[in-house]
């Protein structure tokens, strides 16, 4: 099914293939996922730090995708407005599979050990290391950094306050020098 | 050779970064699955239950934040309680014959009222600590959520 869609739609502009979806046609989503798929995998595993978990929610964006593009009114970017999807979908799913006791005591999760970040395949030495920074300094250090959200906009995302989101961006980056230094 | 100073090595992470990572497995079949199961909804479904259970739990937690600021008073946990219990079983009949979008939310809300228990045991020892209060409305909120969400229609799980 999906080669099929792309031998037909590979000449198609995103455009067009966004109209289409919009009239609910698969083959021109399978294409447009095509084109997508490795940069909303790409922002879920930086956000996530977890392979597994990065391809559920690249799947779960791509489900809830195919019923909110009606609402792309095209007045941005796609890709500026999946990005935005992406990062929202990611951080609401980061909440939901939190057990009750980290729900209620906000215990913060660590980051991929040093070995399973060596282990990614694809990923630049920086992205080695964000993957190792604990949860909330790695999402706001990849969304201000990577996806260039300001912190403003970072707090309202992650319900935190703007201080809290620069904190997190300073020792994000402390951990980060330190880690590239003693490399 | 040297390696450069951190900050040459972020700007130039950050430029050269490719955004692209490639899966290790097609994630394309589980989102097809997925989507034969929900068609595209051209029309909007009712959006009354939701609003009504939105509305249930925002005015919940105002109630809570309004019993933690308000002074804690010996009656503030036996309050909320009641209120939360309440608004808990509206939506378990709101929802009675809606189908879950889950199977294990049953055993997800009985984990939480295992927690609401351990809570208000400790709650028994000090009925006004602060923290405990929290713990205990943010335990009652979650339950709320976790109602809401698996009777939202929303598409099914992959």
């Amino acid at each position: 099914m999906l080669i099929d869609a792309k031998q037909a739609f590979t000449q198609l502009s995103e455009e067009t293939l966004i109209t289409r979806v919009k009239s609910g046609d698969q083959n021109a989503y399978a294409a447009l996922y095509e084109l997508h798929v490795k940069r909303v995998y790409g922002l879920c595993l930086r956000l996530l730090a977890d392979r597994e978990h990065a391809e559920d929610a690249t799947q779960e964006v791509f489900v809830q995708l195919w019923h909110k593009i009606a609402s792309f009114e095209g007045q941005s970017q796609f890709s500026t407005w999946l990005h935005s999807v992406t990062s929202n979908i990611a951080i609401s799913y980061l909440r939901k599979h939190k057990n009750w006791l980290q729900k209620v005591v906000s215990f913060e999760q660590s980051g991929m050990d040093e070995q399973s970040a060596l282990d990614c395949q694809g990923l630049n030495g920086l992205d080695k290391l964000v993957l190792r920074l604990p949860e909330r300094a790695r999402m706001v250090f990849v969304l201000h950094v990577i996806e260039g959200y300001r912190h403003e906009e970072i707090a309202t995302m992650l319900g935190m306050a703007v201080g809290s989101s620069k904190s997190q961006f300073h020792r994000a980056r402390q951990l980060l020098k330190e880690w590239y230094e003693n490399e | 050779m040297n390696k450069p100073d951190f900050d040459t090595f972020l700007a130039e992470s950050i430029n050269n970064s490719d955004s692209d990572i490639t899966p290790q497995k097609d994630l394309w079949p589980g989102i097809e699955k997925a989507l034969a199961h929900a068609p595209q909804p051209q029309v909007k479904a009712s959006l009354w239950p939701k609003i009504t259970g939105v509305a249930a739990c925002s005015v919940a937690a105002l109630l809570a934040v309004q019993l933690l600021f308000s002074g804690a008073e010996p009656a503030t946990s036996v309050a909320m309680s009641e209120y939360f219990t309440q608004q808990k079983q509206t939506l378990l009949v709101q929802y009675q014959n809606q189908p879950a979008l889950t199977d294990n939310w049953q055993q997800q809300l009985a984990e939480l009222e295992d927690a609401e228990r351990a809570i208000k045991q400790a709650l028994e020892n000090e009925p006004q600590s602060p923290a405990l209060l929290k713990m205990l409305a943010q335990v009652y909120q979650q339950q709320l959520d976790l109602i809401n969400k698996v009777h939202a229609p929303k598409w099914q799980q992959i």
